[in-house]
């Protein structure tokens, strides 16, 4: 359900934090209570982030407890 | 696209239709990727970004880092429907979020209250669709000020729909704002629009089982109507066991039968309401 809002929610919060550089992987903490699908949020995750500086990365997931949807983490991509 | 509702037509765009002047405008413009571009971009200082009460060690450094956010995903919309509560909470409005699935009789519903409930506490409606503004005009003909937001393919409202939606009403101390929500019983279950509580509408037709099909939204509602209690015979409909089924996902609930067709049982959805407004 909503996945295409919760992945532009995710990739918002992402890119206000990530000034514009490269991004190699974003961790989303969901717990099973969270009513978020993970397959449906890894596909929309592809086409949100399509052109900017979040295209390519991975989006994984961590398991919590309880309603938590949280973005936990993200790790840049290493400048060459 | 979104595998489960299908929310993500690019083409469709959220509209929303003034109460006064039936002005109809752009809430938020179709398109995935448009929609980003409209996110103003920050460039944070180091320290900028929330760590919400984690302070767990983590770096800043140029290459290949990893940053800790441990950021809500949904801190927008519950920041906005923070405001809104606060909004509703000083001008003394009962605003009460409605869902159910489609045709479960939420609008009759509102016809019927809007209709015969105490003149004491005007009631106006934001009414929440796909399309078309059918709805707000029902409810406009059985006497409220209406607002029709059509969230074109999206599954539900959201806080900042509601936050534009209540600047065209007339909104008097008192008052009661019933926010009718997108027929789904699934998606809604998760957005805070700012109100006092959920109300979820099931009607006889649907079956005693519904509330352990669609758990996550009888457990997000504090309170239950059974509509349409009329036909309840002719469609074998076992009341008993349906109350057993809210209770068991929702052991809180408050639960109603009542029919917005005859009457029957509303008094004491008056009852409550009346209870709500006061407290």
């Amino acid at each position: 359900m909503h996945e295409l809002g919760l992945s532009r929610s995710i990739a918002a919060i992402v890119t206000e934090n990530s000034m514009g550089r490269q991004v190699r992987r974003v961790s989303v903490a969901v717990g099973p209570l969270a009513c978020v699908e993970k397959r449906a949020l890894a596909f929309c995750w592809d086409i949100v982030t399509e052109g900017g500086p979040l295209a390519g990365s991975l989006l994984e997931f961590v398991d919590a407890e309880g309603d938590v949807f949280l973005v936990k983490e993200f790790e840049f991509e290493e400048a060459a | 696209m979104c595998g489960t509702c299908g929310c993500s037509d690019p083409m469709n765009s959220v509209t929303i239709e003034d109460a006064k002047t039936g002005e109809r405008r752009v809430l938020r413009e179709g398109g995935i990727l448009k929609h980003n571009e409209h996110e103003p971009h920050h460039h944070h200082s180091d320290h900028e970004h929330s760590h919400e009460g984690d302070d767990r060690p983590h770096v800043h450094g140029p290459n290949g880092e990893i940053i800790s956010l441990e950021a809500a995903v949904m801190s927008k919309n519950d920041a906005i429907a923070a405001q809104n509560r606060g909004w509703f909470e000083g001008r003394r409005v009962l605003a009460l979020n409605l869902v159910s699935s489609p045709g479960a009789g939420k609008t009759s519903l509102l016809e019927y209250t809007i209709r015969n409930f105490s003149k004491d506490h005007p009631i106006a409606v934001i009414e929440g669709d796909q399309m078309t503004a059918n709805d707000a005009e029902r409810v406009r003909d059985a006497g409220a000020q209406a607002v029709q937001i059509n969230t074109g393919a999206g599954c539900h409202l959201e806080a900042d729909m509601i936050a534009e939606a209540v600047k065209s009403l007339e909104l008097e101390a008192g008052a009661v704002l019933m926010i009718e929500n997108v027929g789904n019983l699934v998606c809604p279950s998760m957005f805070d629009l700012g109100e006092r509580m959920k109300i979820a509408v099931i009607s006889v037709t649907e079956g005693e089982d519904k509330p352990l099909k669609y758990p996550h939204m009888f457990r997000a509602s504090k309170c239950v109507l059974i509509n349409k209690v009329d036909i309840a015979e002719a469609v074998e409909f076992d009341e008993t066991q349906c109350r057993e089924n809210i209770l068991s996902v929702n052991p809180e609930a408050k639960i109603l039968a009542l029919s917005a067709k005859t009457g029957e049982g509303t008094a004491k959805w008056f009852e409550f309401l009346t209870e709500l407004c006061e407290s």
